[in-house]
């Protein structure tokens, strides 16, 4: 038995490093962002994207149109950025499901690179030579001189220019909707809640890597405050934060990108 | 009293069975309404390539002294993929048919790819917008192609699975419920085609060999 331990020992290691560089090279699909603007990379300043984000959200309360912004730092995939960042947008869910109405901004910094996906009900509106126009003519120039906050801004202000007159809104966002809902489950919901936030706080703090470094702190203090506990005008009277659930939209290939 | 519990018992059965099979051909027309109706997508997306490329041909030809030979191959390409023609509602059952379909489309995906390629050596040609806008939308229509022939052998797949089993795969003969054909997985030779260039000197962007 003695004589095993090492044998043993040296197996598990050889497994764990074979493990360890399997996953290195599997895609990552990231996960359900928290924000309608996300900023992942840390390239725009932190009041800018909050004012960014209410835009967005106040933007589906009024068309139901989903516009998410996603700047991460790079692709993990080996796919191309067409292929991978649909897959993204698709498991986001962007977009209400019947309309299919979303779009989301994929910005991938150290690559150069960017693509804008267009969800199915939104091809007409946003065909896919007006999103190469944005982010060739438009974003590019700006994305090169390192202005990532005026780019990201205009790149914004004309998705929403193109696809405003396509729907019409209700109101409210999604997260806005599903938030009634569930705060009529009583103490239950309330503790479920908040043992998820403890949990995510905590996450936070271990890694604060790769999920809520954008709007870090924030996110979890204002962003669980408006979204769930109070009557939703507070979170629509500006100031505070409006957190971003997909509606179900799906993607099928419309849209294009850029490298600078 | 024992034989009418026995009587109830096949009853029972004979209904249940019957319920289920009633629910397996409903399962079974649904999914094959799903691989219809992707079918008909995978065929929108191929037709919006096909409308694209008069556009595409024109503005390419327009540059000067353009390779002649790359642009009569995408238009040859083209008039054949119009002639195998298939029933957009309803998907293919003959294996044959598909693959007939799909070789079509492929040398269109493959004459369109060098035209791109070649392109490249056209470095006014490229700078203009109509062409980088062509170009744009061509990409996003081949990406959809993609996306959806995925979706219909998804659908398909579905539904093939559905038919082979047990006790469906009783039920489908009696239905007349077919197997579908897949698309053959050939989007990554499609789209990376090697490119020879037999008029192509050297000097590529002078092009002298452009005469008709």
């Amino acid at each position: 038995m003695e004589l095993l331990r090492p044998l043993v020992l040296a197996a598990a290691l050889i497994f764990s490093t074979v493990f360890v560089n399997r996953a290195a090279a599997v895609e990552v699909i990231p996960p359900k962002p928290p924000a309608y603007f996300n900023d992942y990379a840390n390239v725009v300043p932190k009041e800018k994207a909050l004012a960014l984000n209410e835009k967005l959200a106040q933007f589906e309360r009024e068309t139901s149109n989903q516009v998410v912004v996603a700047v991460f730092r790079k692709m993990e995939t080996d796919s191309d950025i067409a292929d991978y960042t649909r897959r993204i947008a698709q498991s986001w869910k962007v977009g209400q499901a019947e309309k299919r109405n979303g779009a989301v901004l994929f910005v991938f910094v150290d690559d150069r690179k960017m693509f804008i996906q267009v969800g199915y009900g939104l091809e007409g509106a946003l065909p896919d030579v007006t999103a190469f126009d944005i982010t060739e003519r438009r974003i590019k120039p700006r994305f090169r001189t390192g202005d990532y906050a005026g780019g990201l801004e205009e790149g914004v202000d004309l998705i929403c220019k193109a696809i405003r007159g396509e729907y019409k809104g209700t109101g409210e966002t999604v997260e806005e909707k599903r938030a009634p809902a569930s705060s009529g489950w009583g103490p239950l919901g309330l503790l479920v809640m908040l043992i998820i936030v403890l949990t995510i706080i905590r996450l936070g703090r271990r890694r604060g890597g790769y999920g809520y470094t954008g709007l870090g702190g924030p996110f979890v203090s204002t962003g669980w405050g408006s979204g769930w506990s109070s009557s939703s005008s507070s979170s629509s009277s500006g100031g505070g934060f409006s957190g971003f659930s997909g509606g179900g939209g799906s993607f099928g290939g419309g849209g294009a990108g850029s490298s600078w | 009293m024992k034989k009418f519990l026995g009587l109830g018992k096949l009853l029972v059965l004979a209904s249940l069975f019957s319920l289920t099979g009633c629910g397996t051909y409903n399962r079974l027309v649904t999914l094959e309404q799903t691989v219809n109706k992707k079918w008909a997508d995978v065929q929108s997306v191929y037709q919006r390539r096909a409308d694209l490329i008069p556009n595409l041909v024109s503005t390419v030809a327009g540059a000067a002294n353009f390779e002649k030979s790359t642009l009569t191959e995408v238009t040859n390409a083209r008039a054949s993929v119009g002639q195998v023609k298939l029933d957009p509602s309803k998907a293919p059952t003959d294996a044959a048919e598909l693959e007939k379909f799909q070789k079509a489309q492929g040398q269109l995906s493959t004459a369109l790819s060098r035209l791109l390629v070649v392109s490249e050596n056209y470095p006014q040609l490229k700078a203009t917008q109509a062409f980088q806008n062509l170009q744009a939308q061509l990409e996003g229509t081949e990406n959809r192609i993609s996306v959806e022939r995925n979706n219909f052998n998804t659908a398909v797949q579905e539904y093939n699975t559905a038919l082979e089993r047990f006790p469906t795969n009783m039920l489908n003969k009696m239905f007349g419920f077919k197997p579908r054909p897949f698309f053959a997985a050939t989007t990554g030779a499609e789209k990376a085609p090697t490119v020879n260039f037999p008029t192509f000197g050297s000097t590529p962007a002078a092009s002298p060999a452009a005469t008709p």
